[in-house]
């Protein structure tokens, strides 16, 4: 077998003592606060469906400013902040080397929480530019393009600096990620502002932007970390690393063509959505391949879930990412999209992706590095494990709740005899639910919050950090 | 052959980046070249050839309630779209009339695309002249006033503002309009 897939699953190298992982810290200690904070704004405005006054005279806190904030906030504040410092990790252990520069890797951690802080402040304002996900203001979005140049620099230069020739399936993912991210955000941020660009040619921009940043940024950062982190927290290798390949090069070429499939029956040239559902179908294989290597590499190791809460989080996610990414082609045909596009369904497939997919392969991710870096033992693997419990309960409460009432809802639109509002009272009980599990969710937030800081302020407390190496000049 | 590739950074750069900007061009830059229809605002005269009418830009005014439509996020709830869907085109017509599905031509002068992707409220792609101004500024001071069981928010800082309520209410009195759908031109002020 190749060499670097055993790496990823062998014992801790002694050198692992060459990384000083300051920013990873930084990194994932901000992602951690943010995700409790904006998780109390996913609360409120999952409130507000069940009690539309709550909070609704102050101009602040309408829906229509919170919303985004909890997008953004979610997606950049927690979610691409913990995958950045994972990848701050990852991808010195995988090169066999120091990262590139731990100064830098700082300044972009503080220039990480400048843009959240802005970006709230901001779009509470009702400071944004319209374009869903793309929200925060052209000066923050300005300082989002700088801090992802400062990571991609750090981390190309940690790859061109390996000591290890052949590069691992996540260095694959990372690079990917990096460089996509890159024109992806650039055409949802800034082409989409260009002028002349207006109506449907604006929006195909915005398709292309918000589906690549779920399909070409969180995808490939979450399924990096689930690369690294399956093998090394099971200590078993990869099952194939030919079939990882064939992953990532068919999501490298089938999913930058899917954008139009979210305005399908839409004001948008018919071959057009027909070219998007095309590769929505065509989607199965990378992901397919992906998952069949996941579960192919836990054959004869199940028994270890048992007491292995990171390894818990990552097949649960791995589970919900082929729920998820089988939902997506199916809404793609234009029979199943006229039911459910537009309806609560929406964000039930939405939250299985950030936050059972995504969200869920980053905390496993968290939870194993953060005692590592640390060089201590998590606070409480009891905490974890209830925190994992709430997450998945939550979780799977939200997810079924908005499937079966979006399905219904789609199905009472499509009976132009039921007056609209009463499609909107009908799905009272539905918004109810999401709360009750949001509460759940949110509680499992704040284990993960409290057992990670905890596992931080513990290992001061417990025995003197060893003085790192002296830092790469 | 695979242990070369994978060992290779510059070319994996190049076969990534590759296979985005195909993907990424055809399906961005070509079809506003291939659709015209994406770029020339609606018109038409010939009754035969569907609704007649003519899109024409937006005043100082209606700009105004633009922004304030994009700063307050209606659109994370309103959807602006008739899809070619048999429920669409009943739902967005009013008062027994049924509405023109919309076609690209009309969002050329759109600043902000409002199509929006979630409907938690109706779409408002037809919603201009459906109500009169005395109507939304009540549904805005309070919505539950005249829908019961509604959840939109209320928006009293836009009722209260007398300025910002008539820009909002110009704006959504554009909706649709372009398209002169309306059989006695029965729009409410
Ligand atoms: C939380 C979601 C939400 C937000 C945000 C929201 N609305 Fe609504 N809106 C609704 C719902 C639900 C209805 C249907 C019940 C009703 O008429 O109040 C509605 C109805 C309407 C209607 C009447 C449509 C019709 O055909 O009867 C208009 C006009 C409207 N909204 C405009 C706005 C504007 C303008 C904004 C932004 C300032 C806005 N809405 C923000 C949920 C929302
Ligand atoms: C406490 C748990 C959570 C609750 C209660 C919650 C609630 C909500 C609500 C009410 C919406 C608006 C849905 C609508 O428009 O009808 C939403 C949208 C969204 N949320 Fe959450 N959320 C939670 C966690 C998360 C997490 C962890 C993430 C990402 C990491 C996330 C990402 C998003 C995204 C991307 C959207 C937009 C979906 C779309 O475009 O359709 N949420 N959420």
């Amino acid at each position: 077998m190749a060499v670097q897939p055993t790496l990823a699953s062998a014992p801790v190298a002694a050198g692992q003592d060459i990384h000083q992982d300051t920013t990873v810290k930084m990194f994932l200690l901000g992602a951690v606060g943010y995700f409790a904070i904006v998780g109390v704004i996913a609360l409120i405005i999952a409130a507000k469906f069940v009690w539309p006054e709550f909070l609704g005279t102050i101009s602040y806190f309408t829906y229509g400013r919170m919303r985004p904030l909890h997008v953004n906030g979610m997606l950049f504040g927690w979610l691409l902040a913990a995958d950045m410092g994972l990848a701050y990790y990852i991808v010195p252990r995988l090169c066999g080397v120091r990262l590139w520069s731990e100064k830098l890797g700082v300044a972009t951690s503080i220039l990480w929480n400048i843009i959240i802080v802005s970006a709230i402040v901001s779009l509470l304002g009702g400071y944004q530019k319209g374009l869903e996900y793309a929200d925060l203001p052209t000066p923050v979005a300005v300082l989002v393009v700088i801090a992802w140049v400062m990571f991609g620099v750090n981390i190309f230069g940690t790859i061109a600096t390996r000591k290890y020739q052949q590069m691992y399936v996540s260095t694959w993912y990372l690079m990917g990620t990096i460089l996509w991210t890159a024109f992806v955000y650039l055409t949802g941020n800034f082409a989409t502002l260009l002028p002349g660009i207006t109506g449907v040619n604006q929006a195909n921009l915005t398709w292309m932007y918000t589906h690549n940043a779920v399909g070409l940024i969180f995808t490939p950062a979450g399924l990096a970390v689930a690369y690294y982190f399956i093998p090394r927290a099971s200590n078993t290798p990869l099952f194939s690393h030919k079939l990882s390949m064939i992953g990532f090069w068919s999501l490298a070429f089938v999913y930058v063509w899917t954008g139009a499939h979210h305005m399908i029956h839409g004001p948008i040239s018919q071959w057009l959505q027909t070219i998007s559902i095309v590769f929505s179908v065509m989607l199965l294989i990378p992901v397919w391949a992906v998952v069949y290597n996941f579960i192919a590499t836990m054959k004869g190791q199940w028994h270890q879930l048992g007491d292995n809460v990171s390894l818990k989080f990552l097949m649960s996610g791995t589970v919900f990412y082929l729920l998820t990414c089988f939902q997506g082609p199916m809404h793609s045909l234009r029979s199943v999209n006229a039911i459910v596009s537009k309806t609560d369904w929406i964000p039930g497939h939405a939250h299985m992706a950030v936050l059972g997919t995504f969200s869920f392969m980053a905390m496993a991710g968290v939870y194993y590095v953060i005692p590592r870096v640390f060089k201590t033992t998590l606070h409480s693997e009891t905490l974890a494990n209830w925190s994992f419990w709430l997450f998945l309960i939550g979780g799977l409460g939200m997810f079924t709740a908005l499937w079966l009432g979006g399905f219904w809802q789609g199905w009472q639109w499509n009976n132009p005899a039921i007056p609209f509002i009463d499609t909107v009272v009908a799905l009272k009980p539905v918004w109810m639910v999401r709360f009750l599990s949001g509460i759940m969710i949110f509680g499992g937030i704040v284990l993960f919050m409290f057992n990670i800081i905890s596992t931080a302020i513990g290992a001061g407390q417990r025995q003197a950090i060893p003085q790192p190496v002296a830092v790469k000049a | 052959m695979l242990q070369k590739t994978d060992s290779n950074a510059t070319g994996f750069v190049v076969a990534a980046l590759g296979l985005f900007f195909i993907g990424g061009l055809l399906t961005t830059v070509a079809p506003p070249l291939l659709d015209k229809s994406w770029n020339k605002p609606f018109k038409n005269s010939d009754p035969a050839k569907g609704p007649t009418g003519k899109l024409v830009g937006y005043t100082e005014q209606e700009m105004r309630g633009y922004h304030i439509y994009v700063r307050e996020g209606c659109k994370y709830c309103h959807t602006q779209q008739v899809r070619t869907l048999a429920s669409d085109v009943k739902r967005s017509g009013w008062k027994g009339v049924d509405a023109p599905v919309s076609t690209p031509d009309e969002f050329v002068y759109d600043w902000r695309q409002t199509f929006g992707t979630k409907r938690t409220g109706p779409d408002l792609a037809r919603v201009g002249g459906k109500y009169n101004k005395q109507w939304h500024a009540a549904h805005f001071r309070n919505p539950r006033d005249l829908v019961p069981g509604s959840i939109m928010p209320p928006f009293p800082w836009i009722a209260d503002n007398p300025q910002e309520l008539d820009d909002l209410v110009a704006y959504l009195q554009t909706r649709g309009r372009a398209k002169d759908w309306r059989p006695d031109n029965d729009y409410e002020k």
